[in-house]
């Protein structure tokens, strides 16, 4: 009997207490971000989507090479003095967001950035394609850092 | 009311009794049926609101110039665009008009409850006991969904869902009477009167009638099936449920059936224990009409069911006869024990 009426108060305690968490969370702030309108404020690392920036890639392959899934494609034509890149384009359903084609670059022309919202309805969508027709490669010029450190040499080409 | 307004009114002079109060009985249930479909729209996105709040996010937000206010309408016009699928083996008239069942139920609740002196929609000397009768018919919609739905699933929720109402009926009628005994009528509005002039001579705060209020209040939520106990509805999110095979309009009735029959239950118990229009207070009762106290108490109170919603756990179907039959109804026959034996002692 004395059990009986014990657990009646038990409930009842319970419930109240219950109550009066969730009547505090009633009135706490949510912890929702209201996404188009609000964003996150990121990192300055943060590795978005890939970014190459075309004038300032000299096409040394090296991105590709360096890409663990395969996802950089690169075309080439012509021989010798009429090298020029006809595509550039990173595939997004293979990218990991690992950033390990940034650092081979010669002349940081491919970054990673703050983009992270890209969403497409056709998966075709996702490869990005960064040259329309074919480029000349950037030729790095011989004096490119003058001012990199005091007597020496630097070629151009040390990143 | 409205009938004597009609009658004093010299517009209808010319027409035969029984017409004018034809037009009278109709006008009352248009404007009763007007305030039932506000108040569900404006149930259904106060319940998305708190319970996102309750849950650290926000509700709706889109819809709306301000935090989702037109959600509602958009839910509306979203209902009334849906397709309506009927399986083909459906027991065509069970399952059709199961969902006109629902609603009737809850919306005949309506016309007894006492929003003021002088508003009630008909001022029957049987009201609580009317009340009471006509939630019943919802157990009748509920078995017709779920058998008619040729859905072993909805069957079973079905069942669950009818085994609960009538079960919890026993405990809230019991939790009733000793008001009744103590106000001799069960009209609503002598009940509300006998609560006039200051808070503490409500009801609910007599220390027996406080238990009665308690026990009540937990009988209804078993009757609308709100958690802890929506077995019925917490089977459609889990597997099926009664009204499972109901889209677009159906749906949308059987949702408002539940919202209104939720209003109802939250009415009754203001009514009966809560002071019903009487603010506690004398001198606010001439300032602010009986209709807004009365409203604003069954809203606070419909709140709080809200509120629970997001407290406790829902109930397993022998956990929640459990309750009914060992806790809620013992402690219910206790409290008209010993209520009865105070009143003939003092």
């Amino acid at each position: 009997m004395v059990k009986f009426a014990k657990d009646i108060y038990k409930t009842l305690d319970s419930v109240r207490k219950g109550m009066e968490i969730t009547l505090g969370y009633l009135f706490k702030k949510p912890v929702t971000q209201q996404f188009p309108q609000e964003r996150w404020s990121l990192p300055e690392r943060y590795r978005g989507f890939v970014h190459n920036d075309v004038p300032r890639c000299t096409a040394c392959l090296l991105c590709a090479k360096a890409c663990p899934s395969d996802c950089i494609y690169i075309e080439l034509e012509g021989k010798g003095k009429e090298r020029m890149m006809a595509r550039y384009a990173i595939d997004y359903n293979k990218c990991i967001w690992c950033s390990l084609c940034c650092e081979p670059c010669p002349t940081n022309c491919i970054t990673m950035s703050h983009d992270y919202d890209h969403s497409v309805y056709l998966r075709d969508r996702l490869v990005y394609e960064f040259v329309d027709e074919p480029v000349v490669p950037y030729k790095v010029p011989k004096k490119e850092k003058p001012e990199a450190s005091a007597g020496t040499e630097t070629e151009g080409g040390d990143a | 009311m409205f009938y004597r307004a009609f009658e004093g009114s010299g517009v209808f002079g010319a027409w035969p009794g029984w017409a004018v109060y034809g037009l009278a009985m109709l006008s009352i249930a248009v404007c009763l049926l007007l305030m039932v479909l506000t108040l569900v729209l404006v149930f259904s996105l106060a319940e998305r609101k708190v319970s996102g709040f309750m849950q650290s996010r926000y509700g709706p937000m889109y819809v709306g110039r301000y935090h989702g206010l037109l959600q509602p309408v958009a839910d509306m016009i979203k209902f009334l665009l849906k397709e309506d699928i009927a399986p083909t083996n459906v027991d065509k008239p069970l399952w059709r008009t199961a969902p006109a069942v629902i609603f009737t139920g809850a919306f005949l609740g309506f016309v007894v409850l006492p929003f003021g002196p002088g508003f009630v929609g008909a001022k029957l000397d049987v009201g609580l006991f009317y009340a009471f009768a006509t939630s019943s018919i919802v157990v009748v919609g509920i078995i017709m969904a779920g058998w008619g739905s040729n859905n072993k699933w909805a069957l079973y929720g079905a069942m669950r869902g009818a085994a609960q109402v009538i079960s919890y009926e026993i405990p809230l009628a019991i939790a009733v009477l000793p008001v009744i005994m103590s106000v001799g009528s069960l009209n609503f509005g002598t009940i509300t009167e006998a609560q006039s002039g200051w808070v503490w001579q409500w009801h609910v705060f007599n220390p027996i009638l406080l238990v009665g209020f308690v026990i009540y209040f937990i009988a209804s939520l078993a009757e609308v099936n709100r958690i802890p106990f929506d077995l019925p509805e917490s089977e459609s999110e889990l597997v099926a449920g009664y009204h499972t095979e109901y889209t677009g309009m159906k749906f949308a009735l059987v949702m408002l059936g539940e919202y209104a029959d939720m209003f109802v239950v939250a009415s009754i118990g203001v009514a009966v224990f809560l002071g019903g229009w009487n603010s506690g207070i004398p001198a606010l009762d001439a300032i602010v009409p009986g209709p807004a106290i009365f409203v604003f108490k069954a809203l606070v109170m419909v709140f709080v069911i809200m509120w629970l919603r997001w407290t406790l756990p829902r109930l397993r179907v022998d956990q929640l006869m459990n309750l009914c039959w060992k806790f809620l109804l013992p402690a219910a026959l206790c409290m008209l024990l010993l209520y009865g034996l105070l009143r003939v002692v003092f």
